[in-house]
């Protein structure tokens, strides 16, 4: 049945559509507003649904060069999750252990990861870059960022 | 006290050693602090207040307008080397001048930013100094039917903005305004879609969103095509000198969005976002190859960069004449003025005609300022494509965390990032166009505001639509932008 990929994303941004108009169905209304607080959504909510049900019988094909984009091997892939992961572990440590301990270890192991081998200038790199922007925002630019177990 | 006499009063005071001296230091820092993501000229300013206590106010208010269009112009830096705009008024500069960076022309591309923000900031700066008390009327008569009427005009470009599928980008349009809909609801106090979580409360932030679906979709795309010999020019800064047909090129898109830009942002609430959008649109719209918009177009560049600039200078003027600030920059302009105990309005032209001229005639020295120090430096600002690619996909993810964090000090907000990231980069891979997304975001509140704001005038009557003219004549326009290509469209068909 679901012969193209636009017929497939169009099932899913449908399924989007109803959550949304559920979700906006039980905001609740007042009386005395021209324009309650569901309108919009509602309207948006509609749209969404009569979109995807167009998107759906669209004729639209691919042109090579967007079929080419989709194409990734697995072990980039896979490089695009850990790199991602790395974000993840990034926030989650942020406020804990400091701005400039994070953000250097960071782009040391993440361009390391990335296939960088200078590890010198990347060293380098990771310890200033860090350092200086702290110094900016908060020196220069009063505006902190997290200390963490640095003294400073 | 008349325009000419008063310039005369103003370029005294801007010519002084102090008044130079200040300027520079004004559009220094604003470029500075504009090349950050993240910081754009709100930032830019407020950080520049406590520093202005204890100054004379017309050299602190010099200083501060040089800080206002120097972190508009070096927003662009990023936005065209990095795909990471800082502010919202330079999403549409990414759309052609990042493109032409990936093509190794990072030179020509800034240089353009340059001539074109240079020409775009004096061109308005002379209709500030000729139509400031004129224009204010006209302002004020934008009541909100008009508002909505000019932002719906704004939407229904939305086709325009990107290639292929109509549906897809009226998809990501209508996902947007849905996103923009997050956060408790200013009328009736309702919370919307929240989940209870707090840090939604105020919805989301443009940045999270613009980085999220351009920078980090754009490292995704990095990472992946790594190892990709082919795009090694992504690395060139090419030649800063531009052709005489780059000049022919970009001398009619530079000339018109300089007027509609200033026009654009007079009216308050409107601004440098909307003014570059919908100069790239219209530009886009009555060009003999539209086609070429989003790969690199000098035109599809010069159009939002001239547009930009001239709307900074545009939101002087409700600024000086009325004392009403149309955004945020100006309401936190509006702020340093009455920390240093300045009351804009009506009377500033002739209480102070020294502060109001002053600022005026100071920006056309730091214009000119933008384009004698930028211009040299593009060399070192192109710097940044000669990092080596897994270095710079860390720092570009950095910049990118930096920028959200510095706004919210919230990690929530960099989880949302990764989120917008995720999406963005799906978008990519299936083709759905990112503009429209962030045009309906920007536009959605605000659109909704004004739509509520003129029912709730009328009483529900949705005639406030045509009853007024000025809302009458931009829906009618918006109507013709939809109409006139399907005729084309029919017509060809037929032909």
């Amino acid at each position: 049945m679901l012969k193209t990929l636009n017929q497939r994303i169009s099932i899913v941004l449908f399924i989007i559509a109803v959550g949304y108009l559920v979700l906006t169905f039980q905001l609740p209304s007042y009386g005395y507003t021209s324009v309650d607080a569901d309108v919009i959504p509602m309207v948006l909510g509609w749209l969404l649904a009569v979109l995807a049900v167009c998107l759906f019988f669209s004729k639209d094909s691919e042109t090579e060069e967007q079929k080419a984009r989709r194409d990734i091997p697995k072990k980039d892939l896979g490089v695009l999750i850990a790199v991602f992961a790395f974000i993840f572990v990034y926030i989650m440590f942020l406020e804990l252990l400091g701005f400039v301990v994070v953000t250097g270890l960071f782009i040391f192991f993440c361009s390391w990861f990335l296939g960088y081998r200078k590890h010198i200038t990347n060293l380098i790199v990771s310890i200033l870059f860090p350092l200086l922007m702290y110094i900016t925002f908060t020196e220069l630019l009063k505006i902190n960022l997290p200390q963490g177990i640095l003294p400073f | 006290m008349g325009s000419i006499e008063g310039l005369l009063t103003g370029f005294q005071t801007a010519f002084s050693i102090e008044g130079i001296l200040f300027v520079m230091i004004g559009v220094l820092v604003g470029t500075f602090i504009g090349m950050l993501p993240g910081l754009g000229p709100i930032t830019a300013i407020a950080v520049m207040i406590p520093i202005t206590f204890g100054m004379d106010p017309t050299t602190a208010l010099i200083m501060m307008a040089g800080v206002y269009y120097g972190a508009v112009f070096g927003g662009s830096t990023s936005s065209i080397l990095l795909n990471a705009p800082g502010i919202s008024g330079t999403v549409a500069s990414s759309f052609d001048g990042y493109p032409m960076a990936q093509q190794g022309k990072a030179g020509k591309a800034l240089a353009i930013a340059a001539i074109a923000s240079f020409t775009g900031g004096t061109v308005s700066v002379v209709l500030l100094m000729l139509l400031a008390p004129a224009l204010s009327s006209v302002a004020i008569a934008f009541g909100p039917p008009a508002y909505f009427a000019l932002m719906f005009m704004g939407l229904t470009a939305i086709s325009s903005l990107s290639e292929g599928s109509t549906i897809k980008a009226l998809i990501s349009a209508v996902v947007g305004f849905m996103v923009a809909t997050i956060g408790i609801d200013g009328q009736t106090g309702t919370q919307r879609f929240t989940f209870g979580n707090v840090n939604l409360l105020e919805g989301l932030d443009f940045l999270v969103i613009a980085l999220g679906l351009f920078a980090l979709a754009e490292v995704c795309t990095l990472i992946i095509n790594r190892k990709d010999r082919s795009i090694q020019n992504a690395h060139k800064l090419g030649s800063l000198r531009l052709t005489k047909k780059d000049f022919k090129e970009m001398s009619g898109p530079v000339t018109r969005q300089s007027f509609l830009g200033f026009i654009l942002g007079v009216l308050p609430g409107a601004g440098a976002t909307i003014a570059s959008f919908i100069s790239y649109i219209s530009e886009k719209r009555i060009a003999k190859k539209p086609e070429e918009f989003g790969k690199g177009s000098v035109k599809g560049l010069a159009a939002p960069e001239a547009s930009n600039n001239a709307a900074t200078s545009g939101a002087f003027v409700p600024l000086l004449s009325l004392g009403i600030p149309g955004s945020g920059t100006t309401a936190v302009m509006l702020g340093a003025f009455i920390v240093l105990g300045v009351q804009p309005g009506p009377l500033l032209m002739t209480d102070r005609p020294e502060i109001f001229w002053g600022i005026i005639a100071s920006m056309y020295i730091g214009n000119v300022f933008l384009l004698i120090l930028n211009l040299p430096l593009i060399p070192y600002f192109a710097k940044i494509l000669t990092v080596p690619r897994p270095l710079l996909i860390s720092l570009v993810i950095m910049f990118s965390m930096i920028g959200v964090y510095a706004i919210s000090f919230n990690t929530f907000d960099l989880y949302m990032l990764l989120l917008f990231g995720v999406i963005g980069f799906l978008m990519r891979l299936f083709a759905f166009p990112a503009p429209p997304l962030i045009l309906a975001f920007i536009l959605g509140g605000m659109m909704e505001q004004s739509f509520r704001q003129s029912l709730t005038i009328s009483n529900g009557s949705l005639m406030v639509f045509v009853t007024e003219p000025i809302a009458l004549s931009l829906l009618i326009i918006a109507l013709l932008t939809f109409v006139v290509p399907l005729i084309r469209q029919l017509r060809k068909q037929k032909g």
